[in-house]
């Protein structure tokens, strides 16, 4: 058994994968543009109300409602946890069945699912577990829904602004 | 091993028992209808991993999924309510 | 310590604290993205505490359950704000 602290490390380490993995597909498949639907458009804009900038909270409210990205490394990193890639897929799949209930065309999350069960499964070929990466993403929502909605909106629309040029 | 197993994994547990009691607290205190469905949100994902960790995989699917659904059905009542 | 079981305890303790969150934010629509966090916490620990075929459909399902939730009451309460005013 490792001791406490590698632990604690590599799930750090995970979380800053993950926060990348779903930061940079959601800002590709443009998610700050605007609300997918009437409660992320209300969300964020109570955001902007509490003193955020209103791209950031655009991309929050999308989060909220409707799986998109992160959810899809969460449910990946679940499924590689479990059954190896053909857990992913499968959740992958659920993904895609989720963003079909929610309303949403759904290429976000299943982008997302796929890329981040390949990243899990390399990464697990190198030392770290799976298991890591389920509280990694934990750990990276957590900073962007968690913490101060003000400093994290004013950081994705930062780097929705790098996006667009 | 085990025993550090089950020591964790019973703090994992008193952790989710907090979360279905600050639900209840929470759905007992608050007034307005939205906020009050928040807290029933709550509620229900403290209770659900109580039931995964006896095993009932396909119960805790339909616990998942009726709760949301009720809470649209109340939803459309405090629409309406509303107004 | 094995990786679940610290990847278990972390999945704990986020989701009481969004728990706390959700109980001490003020504005109805900014409670959500707390209860996003305690939704994710929650169906990362599912995952963990059972490591069956059928525990990815359960994450799934409470996932997308609460997501709806999320999504239903936000589209609920900001049209009532939009007849109200």
């Amino acid at each position: 058994m490792d001791s406490i602290l590698p632990a604690f490390a590599r799930i750090l380490v995970a979380a800053a994968v993950c926060w990348l993995n779903f930061i940079l597909i959601d800002l590709f498949f443009r998610l700050p543009a605007g609300g997918g639907v009437v409660g992320a458009t209300a969300i964020g804009t109570h955001i902007e109300r509490g003193g955020g900038a209103i791209h950031g909270g655009y991309m929050m409210g999308n989060i909220v409602s409707s799986p998109d990205a992160s959810a899809g490394t969460l449910l990946a990193s679940c499924g590689v946890y479990i059954a190896g890639i053909p857990g992913g897929l499968l959740a992958t799949f659920l993904v895609f069945i989720g963003n079909r209930i929610c309303h949403d065309r759904g290429y976000a999350g299943t982008t997302g699912a796929i890329t981040a069960t390949f990243i899990v499964w390399g990464f697990s070929q190198i030392g770290f577990s799976p298991a890591e990466f389920i509280a990694g993403m934990v750990i990276a929502i957590l900073t962007i829904q968690g913490i101060s909605h003000r400093h994290s909106s004013r950081l994705l629309a930062y780097l929705w602004k790098v996006r667009e040029g | 091993m085990q025993e550090g197993w089950i020591a964790v994994n019973n703090i994992a547990l008193m952790a989710f028992g907090a979360l279905a009691i600050i639900g209840a607290l929470l759905t007992i205190v608050e007034r307005d209808p939205f906020r009050k469905l928040i807290s029933l949100g709550i509620l229900v994902g403290g209770s659900v991993p109580f039931i995964v960790d006896r095993g009932l995989l396909d119960v805790a699917i339909a616990v998942a999924l009726i709760a949301p659904l009720s809470t649209i059905f109340i939803l459309m009542v405090c629409g309406r309510g509303d107004q | 310590m094995t990786p679940q079981e610290a990847a278990l305890a972390v999945c704990a303790v986020i989701a009481v604290y969004a728990a706390i969150r959700v109980a001490l934010e003020p504005d109805t629509l900014r409670k959500l993205p707390f209860l996003n966090v305690l939704s994710f916490a929650v169906a990362g620990s599912i995952a963990l505490l059972i490591p069956h075929p059928l525990s990815i459909v359960a994450a799934a399902a409470y996932f997308v359950g609460s997501t709806l939730e999320s999504n239903a009451i936000a589209s609920t309460y900001a049209g009532g704000l939009d007849r109200r005013e």
